[in-house]
């Protein structure tokens, strides 16, 4: 190894341990430690308002969520349309269990955390059962596949008075070492939590992917015929995608749950399934980095088209329908820009920056 | 000994015979080679024995374990390694992860250790390279290691199928076509390694190839397939002065 590991340039390895570190020098690590501080500390030196922190909030569940969509999308090449009823799974585990034992029982304000873990479990559970068509099905079989779950989970959530029927279900405040969280650092609170969530599974899907599991989800995309000749089960790794991809989202619905104070079946419809996809397709389909660019992107761009057909609205009034159209328009024309255009993602204008950077100011 | 026994293995699409009443021995330590004109069912063979496809009747058995509905993850536990004519390698991947991908079966971690990536994960991880790196060199790759194997050429891809089978650790290895497609240098290279193959790593080698020349040079043993039926079986000699070989790839006079 060389002697100093702060401005290494070059490879200087001499076992194949240090080459599975994924900050190669301590400036990268360094340079990473800050970036992840800058977005600990910010709240102490600047007040948003109650509005962005509720996006910065919806951002941070989409990310975790989009970690499940990329892992079954973007490396295992499985196609799901119906990740927004996940999602709900993981939401309506915390609902329903709050519906039966009260929103105020000591398991759904002070044992937050384990519900959390329970929704990515019952969230996983429900992934393996979904991920069995996967077995069989391919591209536009299997998207009717994952597309019927989404649907019989409207309808189960709609018709079953064990879920209020879709209308809201409440959950309570939760408890913090200094007592009720209450209502002013509500989101502020969920901020911290989600941030924490973020980073820890987004090193675990990290590590993931470095080792056998996720390489095999690749194996499977690229080539299912041969994977099988390399001695492991294409259809168990699979299955198994669909399960990882259940436990994020399980997890991200539990937290939304929470956030919202409460489920309702608006929050995980086919609309939100498909804003899944845009998050996953315009992030970048593959790319770990693509998890956080493209929830902040399309977030980003669903607040800019709620201004907009505000501001339509108040300029001509007659045409109300034409701003409500805005917004699934402007999804459905970022998809398919950057599928034409840039079907790598913002992650790969992530990566070209780098490069770039890496060699600046020379050229080459 | 390892031996590999096909007992009148036959195999059929509706109407089409791919293999009729087939019986091969293959005997540990030699290099068993198949050769026939095309849709002779050579690769049908080699199908059936890596097990993307079940024998419609027949049996085959390897060191008294019978493959015949074996599924090919099951049969490259058992140790017999298959090699690809049109490339079947994961091209969106580096050399080095189609590799290691082939350990698959030996990284032993469970899936806490590998969202930690600590501890054993890291270990395995890191002993398996050590095993995937006596390939790469054994195969001459160390240029491409961290290529993408998308954009490596031809030749180079071929290398990169052979060396994932290998990688394998297996005792008998099925190699399709390896010398296809290859100019004359690279096949004296592949030639080369399928010795090394037989000789250093003491792998059984069953070869489907079409270029006679090599074949007969490096065959302890041949099987001729035309029409999905051996014709003609042994060693190189005899199999050049069968008539009924004679007969099939070049015709009655």
């Amino acid at each position: 190894m060389s002697a100093n590991r702060w401005f290494a340039t070059g490879n200087y390895f001499t076992t194949y341990r240090e080459e599975q570190r994924i900050f190669s020098t301590h400036l990268d690590r360094l340079v990473f430690c800050l970036f992840l501080t800058a977005f600990f500390v910010w709240p102490f030196f600047i007040d948003l308002s109650t509005k962005y922190m509720l996006v910065l909030d919806n951002i941070l569940i989409a990310v975790i969520a989009v970690y499940g969509l990329n892992l079954v999308l973007g490396f295992g090449g499985l196609i799901s349309v119906g990740h927004a009823a996940f999602v709900g799974v993981g939401a309506y585990t915390v609902a329903s269990l709050a519906g039966v034992i009260g929103e105020q029982h000591m398991l759904i304000t002070h044992g937050w955390p384990l519900m959390i873990i329970g929704a990515g479990l019952m969230g996983a559970i429900f992934g393996l059962i979904v991920g069995l068509p996967a077995l069989r099905l391919r591209h536009l079989y299997l998207l009717m596949a994952t597309l019927s779950f989404q649907m019989i989970f409207e309808w189960t959530i709609g018709f079953l008075n064990f879920f209020n029927q879709g209308q809201f279900i409440y959950v309570g405040r939760v408890h913090w070492l200094t007592g009720e969280v209450g209502r002013n650092e509500h989101y502020l609170f969920w901020y911290y939590v989600l941030l924490v969530t973020v980073v820890i599974c987004g090193f675990g899907v990290r590590n993931l992917l470095r080792t056998r599991y996720g390489r095999s989800l690749v194996a499977v995309r690229d080539n299912d015929r041969a994977a099988d000749a390399m001695g492991m089960h294409p259809g168990l790794a699979k299955v198994f995608a669909f399960g990882l991809a259940g436990f994020f989202a399980g997890i991200a619905g539990a937290m939304q749950a929470y956030l919202d104070r409460g489920a309702g079946f608006e929050t995980f419809t086919l609309h939100e399934s498909i804003q899944y996809l845009a998050m996953t397709i315009v992030g970048g389909m593959g790319q770990l980095t693509g998890c956080f660019f493209g929830p902040a992107a399309i977030e980003i761009l669903d607040l800019q088209m709620e201004h907009l057909a505000e501001w339509a609205g108040h300029i001509l009034p007659s045409a109300l329908d034409l701003a409500t159209g805005l917004r699934p328009l402007s999804f459905g024309l970022v998809i398919v820009l950057f599928l034409m255009f840039e079907p790598r993602g913002i992650a790969n204008w992530w990566r070209i920056l780098r490069t770039y950077l890496k060699l600046w100011p020379f050229r080459y | 000994m390892p031996n590999l026994k096909v007992s009148d293995v036959t195999l059929t699409f509706g109407g089409l015979h791919a293999l009729s009443g087939v019986n091969m021995d293959v005997k540990a330590g030699l290099i068993t080679s198949i050769i026939g004109p095309n849709g002779a069912g050579k690769t049908s063979l080699l199908n059936c024995i890596s097990g993307f496809y079940h024998p419609t009747s027949g049996e085959i058995h390897y060191n008294g374990q019978r493959l015949t509905k074996s599924s090919p993850h099951q049969v490259s536990k058992i140790g017999i390694a298959r090699a690809f004519q049109n490339l079947e390698l994961f091209r969106g991947l580096s050399v080095l992860d189609n590799l290691m991908l082939a350990r698959h079966q030996n990284l032993s971690y469970g899936l806490l250790h590998a969202l930690a990536f600590f501890g054993k994960a890291s270990r395995v991880e890191a002993e398996n390279r050590e095993h995937v790196e006596k390939i790469i060199d054994f195969m001459e790759l160390e240029a491409y290691r961290k290529q993408t194997v998308g954009n490596l050429s031809y030749g180079v891809q071929k290398s990169v199928e052979v060396a994932r089978a290998l990688t394998l650790a297996p005792q008998m290895i099925l190699l399709d076509e390896p010398m296809a497609g290859m100019n004359i240098e690279e096949k004296e290279d592949m030639v080369r390694f399928i010795f090394d193959i037989k000789n250093e790593w003491e792998i059984t080698v069953i070869l489907v190839e079409h270029d006679l020349g090599v074949v007969m040079d490096i065959s302890d043993q041949i099987y001729v397939l035309d029409f999905g039926e051996v014709i003609g079986s042994g060693d190189a000699e005899q199999v050049a002065s069968n008539p009924k070989v004679i007969e099939a790839y070049i015709g009655e006079e």
